[in-house]
């Protein structure tokens, strides 16, 4: 995995580099968007971290005019992470946020979070945790033993899987495991993630997938 | 004596003329009569005369020209009157960038229009500037504060730990003072407000906690018992419940569940499961200048004192409730009738 830095603090931009390594990524950093654009110009990334105050210009309107290329995910670093900047970004292209100061495994984590959503490059096997999921065969194990799951409990694991560590919306789920005309019950839902909740407690993993009331799940990402 | 109002200036104006001319008329009338006609007339003659020939015109003259006086000035100031109006109500929904709009009003009014519309901007631009010096700040300070935790994360042990604690919560304060610094610019010349549902406020923001509250065993709910819409600033509201959140989520013990409701009307309240401030409390920590979080023992500080500006500015009010361990925001939505 190779991740291109653009942030203008060499040092921060170091202590990342530094700190993503231990993660398993490589890094590039470019201090300004020029420098961002030649490096983009000369390599393949599979992430870009994106400092959105930099000396040359706006990391938002950069990525604006960049967009019409093929740009990798996204994720931007702010000072501020107020919501009118957090709406902006994400109309300018930017896949995820994180505030200053942050906790190098919190980078690690978003970056792996994006680098598994669907996309060009999506991983076919994702993982959170002892928790694997082939994607293509449509098969979940936990630390090699395959977990016994119906249609929908595998759907909605590859749903919390590929935003694991974040919280997924119960509507969100409902629309991704229920087509438009379909009857779905007020506890439909519920059951699936209890069911779901059963198997892997079975299977010895525990406690990982959380009910946020109100608002939905979060499957953490343990690592 | 000056009277301030220009109908009453008018009024002593006419009286003035009136009996300033009333004896100047008489004093050529009486001569006319006295040096022009053959025989003198007696005093009661002279006095008649005068009195069909001067009083009775002047005052019917006078009496029309103070009413259209009136009618002119009424006429002349009614553009004033209108941008008054205008200006209030720009000033509570298109606040920024309001200007009088001077080719309304009368020439010798627009002078004074004009000078109103350099404040005006003057004003714009000072709050601009503030704002824009809260995010240059933040860009400035959260740098340094990043390269010091990463730097802090390759230490081992408890007093890296400690180290840690302390950069976030020096990174808390930071983000706190430069809110205020903005609500500072916020009343100074305001942004437009928006309507605002305060059950997508609250599932945004716990989304937004909820993996932070999970690492520290804590969790978060969302409760919906009728929350209405109502006018407000979406980025301040957010900072407002966030910051009670926050606040809550260090009050409540591990495995505990801070709840965040929506309503009943345009409410939201955030429910702990720590022992709870009391309104009295609640009150003191509100003041601006009493200690920041880290600081206090209940976790509550800096915090709640912006908690309740940004009620003030929203014409709503921060409350405490004991005994159900919940904070209150509750928005009026008087505002929203008002537009």
């Amino acid at each position: 995995m190779r991740i291109l830095i653009v942030e203008d603090a060499t040092r921060l931009a170091a202590l990342l580099a530094e700190a993503l390594a231990k993660h398993g990524f490589a890094s590039d950093r470019a201090p300004t968007l020029s420098a961002a654009n030649d490096a983009l110009a000369a390599a393949a990334y599979d992430a870009i971290v994106l400092d959105l105050g930099l000396p040359d210009g706006d990391g938002l309107a950069w990525l604006k005019r960049r967009r019409s290329a093929s740009l990798p995910p996204v994720l931007a670093l702010t000072a501020r992470g107020t919501l009118t900047e957090r709406v902006a970004g994400l109309d300018a292209g930017v896949d995820d946020y994180l505030t200053k100061p942050f906790a190098a495994d919190e980078v690690a984590a978003r970056l792996r979070a994006l680098l598994r959503r669907s996309g060009p490059r999506a991983a076919p096997i994702l993982s959170a945790g002892p928790i694997s999921l082939d994607v293509a065969a449509r098969r979940a194990t936990v630390s090699g033993a395959t977990l016994d799951l119906s249609r929908r409990e595998l759907d909605l694991l590859e749903l919390l899987m590929r935003r694991a560590g974040a919280v997924v919306s119960k509507d969100a789920i409902e629309t991704a495991l229920y087509s438009f005309d379909s009857e779905v019950t007020p506890n439909a839902v519920e059951a699936i993630v209890s069911r779901l909740r059963k198997h892997l407690d079975e299977a010895g993993v525990s406690g990982v997938l959380h009910t946020i009331r109100g608002v939905g799940y979060l499957l953490e990402d343990r690592t | 004596m000056r009277t301030r109002s220009l109908g009453g200036r008018l009024a002593l104006g006419l009286g003035l003329v009136a009996v300033l001319g009333a004896f100047v008329l008489l004093g050529l009338v009486a001569l006319e009569y006295v040096v022009g006609s053959d025989e003198p007339l007696t005093a009661m003659q002279l006095a008649h005369e005068v009195a069909d020939h001067v009083v009775a015109p002047l005052i019917i003259l006078l009496g029309l020209v103070a009413v259209a006086g009136a009618m002119v000035i009424r006429s002349g100031l009614r553009p004033l009157t209108q941008a008054a109006i205008d200006v209030d109500r720009a000033a509570q929904t298109a606040p920024r960038g309001v200007r009088i709009d001077h080719n309304a009003l009368p020439a010798e009014a627009q002078p004074f229009a004009a000078a109103v519309n350099r404040l005006l901007a003057r004003l714009d631009a000072a709050a601009e500037a503030q704002e824009a010096f809260a995010a240059d700040a933040a860009h400035e300070l959260k740098t340094p504060l990043t390269i010091l935790s990463l730097e802090l994360e390759k230490l081992p042990g408890e007093v890296a730990k400690g180290l840690k604690d302390d950069v976030a919560a020096l990174s808390r304060l930071v983000d706190q003072l430069l809110l205020l610094a903005r609500l500072d610019a916020q009343s100074a010349a305001e942004t437009p407000r928006e309507s605002i549902d305060p059950k997508n406020i609250a599932t945004d923001l716990i989304s937004a906690l909820a993996p932070i509250a999970l690492k520290s065993s804590r969790n978060l709910a969302f409760e919906e018992v009728g929350g209405t819409t109502f006018l407000g600033r979406r980025e301040a509201v957010t900072a407002a419940l966030r910051n009670l959140v926050e606040n809550a989520l260090r009050a409540t013990p591990e495995g505990g569940t801070v709840t965040v409701i929506a309503g009943p009307g345009p409410r939201l309240a955030v429910r702990d499961e720590g022992p709870g401030l009391s309104p009295e409390r609640v009150a003191e920590l509100s003041k601006r200048g009493v200690r920041a979080d880290h600081a206090s023992p209940s976790g509550a500080g800096l915090g709640l004192a912006i908690v309740a500006r940004i009620m003030t500015a929203h014409g709503g009010a921060l409350s405490a409730d004991a005994q159900r361990r919940e904070l209150t925001l509750d928005f009026n939505t008087r505002e929203g009738i008002r537009q």
